[in-house]
């Protein structure tokens, strides 16, 4: 029974951290002195960034299990995982493809750069599009490979994160977090507190809806099977 | 408000009396160019203020589409599975 409640605490959570971040962000909050107060899209557009690639890892090491245990039977509980990470990979991507932009277009004059970072996290959204989708409208079998699939994205996710370091880019360097001013660096982690629990609350109930929805077809087949016998 | 020093020519008293220049008390304020550009600067930070408050608009807003469409989402299919396990449930 706790096991159904515990998305309800985290929405909670985040239900009381929301609002109160929102507030942090636009009263207690300095404006930026470089980029003024459209410099505030960060507060969102980062923890959203993080959460995306932690989800991109967790949907590839969950489907790496599901691979390596598919020779002795079915994993549900990592098979699920894997979808239901998959999912919030690309709400998440999207809230991070969209915001950027704007800040982008707000601070550089461009929206869309072509920038190294832009590309790699545009490219993990599509590979993740694709994993959802063949998970959805696959024929059988195509779990497999959907599971190959979402292995490869996890393994853009340090690309995403290096792709500033390596390549030159107009996006801020990973430094610029840790060289934030005390005010900054709360608010930030503030709103993190607000996204986190309602993501891991969406990727419970959503893996739980798998499991039910694989529970539902074993028993309909059971069923059928049952009638074709009598 | 800030009033611009006025020509000599022109600060004379009006009725053509002339005051003297020990009674003159000399006007001190910003020349005509500084204001022109004070003005320029604050509209131009006001235009950007409003722009920038139009993308952080923009910017929450998907945000929270993005996750109140996905729990829409999620609403929907738990509907449905609800459905589905009933009809099982009534064979």
């Amino acid at each position: 029974m706790i096991k159904h409640r515990l998305p309800l605490l985290f929405f909670a959570v985040a239900a009381l951290a929301t609002p109160y971040s929102v507030q942090r962000i636009f009263l207690h909050t300095g404006i930026e002195k470089k980029m003024g107060t459209v410099q505030k899209i960060f507060y969102f557009h980062v923890p959203l960034a993080w959460i995306m690639m932690a989800l991109g890892i967790t949907c590839g090491v969950a489907a790496a299990i599901q691979l390596r245990k598919a020779a002795t039977g079915r994993s549900r509980m990592a098979e699920s995982l894997s979808i239901a990470a998959g999912e919030l990979v690309l709400v998440t991507g999207l809230g991070v493809l969209i915001t950027g932009p704007i800040w982008g277009h707000a601070t550089w004059g461009r929206a869309w750069t072509w920038d190294a970072r832009q590309v790699s996290t545009g490219l993990l959204w599509l590979v993740f599009a694709a994993f959802v989708l063949l998970r959805r409208y696959g024929a059988a079998g195509s779990e497999r490979l959907a599971a190959a699939l979402a292995v490869f994205g996890a393994v853009d996710v340090p690309v995403i994160y290096y792709a500033v370091k390596i390549w030159k880019t107009i996006h801020p360097q990973t430094t610029v977090v840790g060289s934030l001013p005390g005010s900054m660096w709360a608010t930030l982690w503030l709103c993190v507190a607000a996204i986190l629990p309602t993501c891991i609350a969406l990727v419970w109930i959503r893996a739980d809806q798998e499991r039910s929805a694989m529970a539902l077809d074993r028993a309909w087949i059971e069923r059928d099977a049952a009638a074709a016998t009598a | 408000m800030d009033i611009t020093a006025l020509p000599e020519s022109e600060s004379a008293a009006p009725g053509g009396e002339a005051e003297s220049p020990e009674n003159v008390k000399k006007v001190e304020g910003r020349d005509p160019e500084t204001v022109r550009l004070k003005r320029a600067y604050e509209s131009e930070v006001e235009a950007k203020v409003a722009s920038d408050h139009q993308h952080i608009v923009w910017a929450y807003g998907v945000i929270w589409v993005l996750f109140v469409g996905y729990g829409m989402l999620l609403w929907r299919r738990a509907n449905a599975q609800r459905a589905d396990l009933e009809r099982l449930q009534k064979r």
